[in-house]
C-alpha cells in the first residue's frame, strides 16, 4: 500500500472568498462573463484586489472562457494558471492543486472557477444534435447505446438494488431532502418541496432513474479563492481551514469498464475515504454537513456509503431516514444541490459548506448576513445548519472517479 | 461503408483493433484480447493488459455465453440513431469465461442491447439479472458486424431478479 503525508498540510490553507452568478436556464451571456461576474464577486467577498490574486485554475469540458481571458478582464496579472479538462471531481483536485502551488512558491493566491452554459450551450447529457457516427471508443459504449451520464451510471445503481434490496422510494428521498433545502434557498431554480411519490410518479429516463431522480442543467459561474490560512486570517470573512483534500480518485479500470472490476457498485469514495480522512484526522462521525456530488439521486446515496457515513448496501436506508435533512443528524447538501439548486460540476457544492461554516447560508432569516438564523427549516424558512464545525465534500465524476474535501472554521 | 442504425461506423486508419474486432463479428465470431505473457482475456479493447502491464497480444475466440450481471432500459434517447427503437435494453453481460479473476468480483463484462431474433429490442420484461444469454450479431456492411446478445435456452444458475422485485439474498456475491 501507498503511504500519504497524512497531516502535513492541515490547516495551513483555508478558503477566503467565494462568489456565484445566479443560476439560470438563459443566461443570454457568454461564459466569459458569467466567469468574470463569478471570480470578481469571490474578490469582493474576500475583500481582495486584483493586485492580491496571482493564481487561476479552472476545469472545462470545452464549454468555458480560460483563465488567462477572464485574469485579463479583471486587471490580474496571473504568476501562475491552469485550465483543465473536466467535470464533477475537478473542484476538490484543484483546491489540492491550488494549495501545492503555493506551498513550492509558484503563486500566493489563486482563484478557481467554473463558468458554464450548461443549459443553453454545452449540455452534459448531449443535445441529441450530435453527428450520427460511431467511432473510437463509442465503438464499445456509445454504439450499444449508452451516451449520457444517466445512462452510462445506471448499471451501477441497479446492481445496487438487486444486491441490497435497494427502492426507488428509498433513493428519492435524496431529491425530497435537497427539495426541502431549496425551499429556502432564494438562489435555488428549483425551490418546489417535492415527495417521495412525485419522483416515482416522474417519467422515466433510463431505468431505474425517474426524471427527478436527475439533475438540473443551467447557466452560470461559480468562484472560490483558496490562499494560506496566515492570509486569510487578514481577509475580510472568517476562513474556511482545509483539513484534507483527495483529487480524482480511481478505482480499477476506470476507462470506460469499470464494470469489469467490482463491486461495481462500490464507488471511488471508498479509495478517496483514507486518504481525505487520514489527512484531516478526522472520520465520518465528526462531520456535521456534507456535500455530496447529486448529478443522480443514487450518486448522493453511494458516496455516503462509499465514505463511510454508513454501510455498503446500507444506504437505501440512511438517506430515508431523516439524517440528511436540515434538522436530521447531517444534513446534505443545504443549497439544494444539483438536483434542485443549480448545475454546477460540483464547485457550488463548496460554496454552500463555507457558508455553512461561516453561518452565513442566504436563506429567508432576516439577519444571516450577521449569523443570525432561526432554524425554523419550515417553506420559506432557514437553511442553516447548528453548530457547523466540521463540512465534508465528496466529488463525483463517475462511479470509478472521485474526489473529497474536508473543511472546518 | 458499415453502418448500425442509419449511423456511419467509421474505423479510423489508425485502430486496427475495433476493425479486426468488428471483421472477427462479422465472421459468426467473438473475440476478445488474450495477453500473450499471463494469458488471460480483457475486454473493451485496450494497449496492454491491466493485470500484468504486457503489450503483447492476439485475438482468442470465446463462447459469447453469459449471464446479465446488470442491465438499463432505456426510455429516453440521447443518439438520434436511437430514437426509432426505446424502450430497449442495456445488458452488462458476465461471460463465462474468466469469472471471478482477478478476485470473486471481478469478470469479463460486456455491453450489448438485448435483442429476439429478429434483432429487435426485447421487452423489458425478458430482461434481469441473472437471464442467461449469448451473443448475437448485427450485420453492419463492409464484412463488420456487431456483437449483441439474446437470450439463451439454457437454464439460469440462478433466480432471474428484476427491476422493483427486492433483493434475492441467496445468491449475493
Amino acid at each position: 500500500m501507498l503511504e500519504f503525508p497524512g497531516s502535513r498540510l492541515r490547516d495551513r490553507y483555508a478558503i477566503a472568498g467565494i462568489g456565484a452568478t445566479e443560476f439560470s436556464r438563459d443566461s443570454g451571456r457568454t461564459t466569459r462573463a458569467l466567469g468574470v461576474e463569478a471570480v470578481r464577486a469571490a474578490m469582493v467577498d474576500s475583500g481582495l484586489g486584483a493586485g492580491d490574486i496571482d493564481g487561476m485554475l479552472s476545469y472545462h469540458g470545452n464549454d468555458s472562457t480560460a483563465s488567462p481571458v477572464i485574469a485579463g478582464d479583471l486587471g490580474i496579472r496571473l504568476n501562475f494558471y491552469m485550465d483543465c479538462s473536466g467535470g464533477g471531481s475537478s473542484i476538490e483536485a484543484l483546491i489540492g492543486l491550488a494549495m501545492g502551488a503555493i506551498e513550492v512558491g509558484m503563486c500566493r493566491t489563486v482563484a478557481i472557477f467554473r463558468a458554464m452554459n450548461g443549459y443553453t450551450g454545452t449540455r452534459i447529457g448531449g443535445t441529441g444534435r450530435q453527428a450520427p457516427v460511431f467511432t473510437g471508443t463509442s465503438l464499445d459504449q456509445g454504439i450499444h447505446g449508452m451516451h449520457s451520464a444517466a445512462q452510462s451510471f445506471a448499471p451501477s445503481f441497479m446492481r445496487h438494488m438487486y444486491e441490497y434490496g435497494t427502492t426507488s422510494e428509498q433513493v428519492a428521498h435524496v431529491k425530497v431532502a435537497h427539495s426541502k433545502h431549496a425551499s429556502n434557498n432564494p438562489r435555488a431554480l428549483y425551490p418546489k418541496r417535492v415527495t417521495v411519490e412525485d419522483v416515482v410518479n416522474s417519467r422515466w429516463i433510463t431505468k431505474p432513474l425517474h426524471l427527478l431522480d436527475c439533475c438540473l442543467e443551467t447557466d452560470n459561474g461559480v468562484a472560490i479563492i483558496v490562499t494560506s490560512a496566515e492570509h486569510a486570517r487578514d481577509l475580510r470573512q472568517v476562513p474556511a481551514y482545509i483539513a484534507g483534500v483527495a483529487g480524482r480518485v480511481n478505482k480499477d479500470q476506470p476507462g470506460g469498464y469499470h464494470w469489469s472490476r467490482g463491486p461495481i457498485s462500490r464507488v471511488a469514495g471508498h479509495y478517496a475515504a483514507p486518504i481525505v480522512f487520514g489527512q484531516a484526522g478526522l472520520g465520518p462521525e465528526d462531520i456535521d454537513v456534507t456535500g455530496s456530488y447529486d448529478a443522480f439521486t443514487f450518486t448522493t446515496m453511494l458516496q455516503l456509503e462509499a465514505y463511510g457515513f454508513c454501510n455498503e448496501g446500507e444506504g437505501g436506508d440512511y438517506v430515508s431516514s431523516g439524517i440528511i435533512e436540515l434538522g436530521g443528524a447531517r444534513p446534505n447538501n443545504t443549497s439544494g444541490g444539483h438536483l434542485c439548486e443549480g448545475y454546477t460540476h460540483g464547485i457550488g457544492h463548496i460554496v454552500e459548506n463555507v457558508r455553512q461554516l461561516r453561518h452565513q447560508a442566504d436563506d429567508y432569516c432576516p439577519g444571516w448576513e450577521r449569523g443570525e438564523h432561526t432554524y425554523d427549516y419550515s417553506e420559506g424558512g432557514c437553511r442553516q445548519a447548528k453548530d457547523v464545525e466540521v463540512t465534508m465534500n465528496m466529488g463525483w465524476a463517475s462511479p470509478p472517479t472521485g474526489s473529497a474535501l474536508i473543511m472546518h472554521k | 461503408m458499415a453502418e448500425y442504425l442509419g449511423a456511419e461506423v467509421n474505423i479510423a486508419s489508425n485502430d486496427p483493433e475495433h476493425l479486426e474486432f468488428l471483421q472477427a463479428a462479422g465472421r459468426g465470431e467473438f473475440v476478445l484480447q488474450r495477453c500473450a505473457s499471463c494469458h488471460r482475456l480483457r475486454y473493451p479493447i485496450g494497449n496492454a493488459c491491466p493485470l500484468c502491464t504486457a503489450l503483447e497480444w492476439s485475438w482468442a475466440p470465446v463462447s459469447g455465453r453469459g449471464t446479465i450481471y446488470s442491465y438499463e432500459v432505456v426510455t429516453h434517447p440521447i443518439h438520434p440513431s436511437f430514437r426509432g427503437v426505446v424502450p430497449y435494453v442495456i445488458a452488462l453481460v458476465e461471460l463465462d469465461e474468466q469469472r471471478g479473476v482477478p478476485t470473486d468480483y471481478d469478470g469479463l463484462r460486456v455491453l450489448g442491447m438485448l435483442v429476439d431474433a429478429e434483432g429487435n429490442p426485447e421487452p423489458e420484461e425478458r430482461a434481469g439479472i441473472n437471464q442467461r444469454v449469448e451473443v448475437a450479431f448485427a450485420d453492419l456492411g463492409d464484412g463488420l458486424a456487431l456483437p449483441r446478445f439474446r437470450l439463451s435456452a439454457e437454464p439460469n444458475e440462478h433466480p432471474v431478479w428484476r427491476l422493483g422485485e427486492g433483493t434475492l439474498s441467496a445468491d449475493r456475491v
